[in-house]
């Protein structure tokens, strides 16, 4: 038992004496560098009319980098996110043409989503299938499914009432961003103080070993693959109704920008390490970046290319660091 | 069965598998529409078939070794616009022959670096090739900066549309490859290598296999194969536009998986992964004569991913079996 508590902390408290949050000190530090030259650059990008213009659009990548984090840390990975957010917001499309309610609709939205994790969830868990596989397929079978019953077709139209969930405030701050607020707070006391956290960890370095100490390996891990299509699911209520409009093609390539937010925020893609205020500070830098990309030189390409390479460059450095503190 | 080890027989029994499904959609087909069988017709497909049969002998052998590669579709990508922006007289003009050495080579010094990450880097091949897959679209978008490249010389249409000896260049090209790949997996001493990198890394590691070059080499394959697949593929249509290879990768995993060859490495055959080609092949042919028109495209993406988790379910069940004699 001991060496499972230890190895939760004991790569932190070995390196660099016994400051726990280097990783994200260095995340902090590269944000407020990324901050200044941008502010050099173009001091409109800083003005906070600017800032919180653009942080509308992070709500969504945020939801997703929760359950994504708990995933990774088990060791596991799930590349359907974009496409179960796409279906998820098809449904909601469809059944509000179809007469009903968009509240109804979003309870819908939120069920096709914990659906669609469930059954990523269930391959990985009972057909014994590595969660590459499955949700590189899921990934196809569900975007091909929200565009086959879309036919492609964007839907709007949405009354405000609606759409209010997704552009307004309450008490000054974004709706979204209450939203995202309390899933986070909630998904860091789970990770971090609960049972359940620990085992996550504990599946994450040395899943035989969870195993037979009796932690619930199928059902944790099928309920965070569920919780990643909840997340879906929300993501798609939140987009839609902020944007108006549901289309089959939305959250196209959200799954690297969630993936590289949490891997860049300290989260080890081998699993069994990782932290909520990492993926936080993780997807604060990718929103910043890509903001600032868009901004200045208003080409899309450009971030494909600096994301992608973001992607490579965290996880390799954080391969360099791992190695230093193992040997 | 011929083979005396688990593995072989379950890969002798899959590879059947594959094959009656295959004559089992091709029955279908040709129930709906008997033009299917049509010579003309059948060397359409063979020819459609071509580049993903190419890069599924490369993408193969990944896979044995116990790693992937998604970034195939997006170098695609961008290897057509290199070779289009090469070869166009309105561009860089160059010779075709250039042209294409040019794309061989740049395909194989992108499987290379990606082998490099992986094996050196020790970044796990998915991350590498996620982030290669997103960085190369974009890298294309940015070469091609939104415009079409309609102008191609028809020396280079030549790989994708002319015939010799009245089979098409493709084709021709496809076989040598095919041969090439089978020979070097079960003749060599390198593809054995490979089946034991895959198969038992720790294994091949005490052996004093050096599963840094075999890892590399099979990504550099892929890439170089991607390129081939590139020359003979992209010269079938007469515009070269950035969406190119958008979904290949998908569809090369799909038949590899299919094919038998298992995610968890050390098994799995060309043999297998081109029967995957074919009967894919099959079955987006199927969507076209039904005649959904654009709704075929939708569902082929669906029907993909519905194939690979079809496909180990299968796998699964079977294995479920074998382990059921204690």
């Amino acid at each position: 038992m001991s060496k499972m508590e230890g190895t939760i902390l004991s790569d932190e408290q070995h390196a660099f004496g016994e400051f726990k949050y280097w990783h994200e000190a260095v995340l902090a530090a590269l944000l407020v560098a990324l901050l200044l030259t941008a502010g050099l650059a173009d001091p409109a990008f800083l003005s906070a009319r600017v800032q919180t213009e653009l942080s509308t659009h992070v709500w969504e990548l945020a939801l997703l980098a929760l359950p994504m984090t708990l995933i990774i840390i088990t060791g596991g990975i799930d590349l359907s996110v974009g496409a179960m957010m796409a279906l998820c917001a098809v449904v909601l499309g469809l059944s509000y043409e179809a007469g009903i309610s968009p509240w109804v609709g979003a309870v819908f939205a939120l069920l096709t989503g914990i659906a669609a994790g469930a059954i990523n969830g269930m391959f990985v868990v009972w057909v014994r299938v590595h969660p590459l596989i499955v949700t590189l397929a899921t990934l196809a079978a569900y975007r091909g499914m929200a565009e086959g019953i879309s036919l492609t077709r964007p839907i709007s139209g949405f009354p405000e009432s609606f759409a209010v969930v997704g552009r307004g405030h309450v008490a000054g701050v974004p709706i979204p961003g209450a939203i995202f607020a309390a899933a986070a707070l909630w998904a860091a006391i789970v990770l971090g103080r609960t049972a359940f956290g620990r085992s996550v960890y504990a599946i994450g370095n040395n899943e035989a070993a969870a195993y037979f100490s009796g932690v619930a390996v199928s059902r944790i891990k099928l309920w965070l693959y569920a919780m990643s299509g909840a997340a879906a699911g929300l993501a798609a209520v939140l987009f839609v109704a902020r944007r108006n409009t549901a289309k089959a093609d939305i959250g196209a390539g959200m799954e690297l920008d969630v993936i590289t937010a949490v891997v860049l925020g300290g989260t080890s893609i081998f699993g069994g390490r990782g932290r909520i205020v990492g993926t936080l500070l993780g997807v604060l830098l990718i929103h910043e970046t890509r903001e600032f990309v868009s901004w200045r030189w208003d080409k899309d390409e450009l971030n494909l290319i600096v994301i992608g390479a973001l992607l490579i460059v965290s996880v390799l450095l954080n391969s360099i660091f791992l190695r230093r503190e193992t040997e | 069965m011929n083979s005396s080890t688990v593995i072989g027989r379950l890969a002798e029994r899959r590879e059947y598998g594959v094959l009656g499904l295959l004559l089992l959609a091709v029955l279908v087909v040709t129930a709906v529409n008997p033009t299917f069988l049509a010579a003309g017709n059948v060397r359409n497909v063979l020819v459609q078939c071509a580049p993903a049969a190419i890069v599924a002998c490369g993408l193969t052998l990944v896979i044995v070794t116990r790693e992937i590669d998604i970034s195939v579709g997006s170098l695609m990508g961008l290897l057509a616009a290199v070779m289009g922006i090469l070869t166009s007289p309105q561009r860089a003009g160059m010779p075709v022959a250039v042209g294409i050495a040019l794309t061989l080579v740049l395909g194989a010094a992108v499987g290379f670096l990606n082998g490099v990450l992986v094996v050196f880097g020790r970044v796990p091949s998915i991350i590498v090739t996620l982030g290669m897959l997103t960085a190369l679209r974009g890298l294309t978008e940015v070469l091609m900066g939104g415009e079409w490249i309609t102008d191609l010389p028809p020396a280079l249409r030549f790989f994708g549309t002319g015939t010799m000896l009245e089979i098409p260049v493709s084709l021709w090209v496809a076989a040598v490859v095919i041969v090439c790949s089978m020979a070097l997996a079960r003749k060599t001493r390198l593809g054995l290598r490979i089946y034991a990198v895959g198969g038992n890394p720790a294994a091949a590691r005490l052996a004093g296999l050096s599963i840094r070059r075999t890892k590399l080499f099979v990504f550099t394959l892929t890439g170089f194969l991607t390129a081939v697949a590139t020359v003979v593929g992209v010269t079938q249509l007469s515009v070269i536009e950035s969406e190119i290879g958008v979904g290949f990768e998908l569809l090369v995993v799909t038949c590899v998986v299919v094919g038998g060859t298992s995610i968890s490495g050390g098994t799995g055959t060309i043999v297998g992964s081109l029967l995957g080609v074919l009967l894919l092949g099959t079955v987006r042919t199927f969507l076209i004569f039904l005649r959904l028109g654009e709704m075929s495209t939708y569902w082929e993406r669906a029907i993909q991913g519905a194939f690979i988790l079809a496909a180990v379910l299968l796998d699964h069940v079977a294995r479920r079996r074998e382990r059921a004699e204690p």
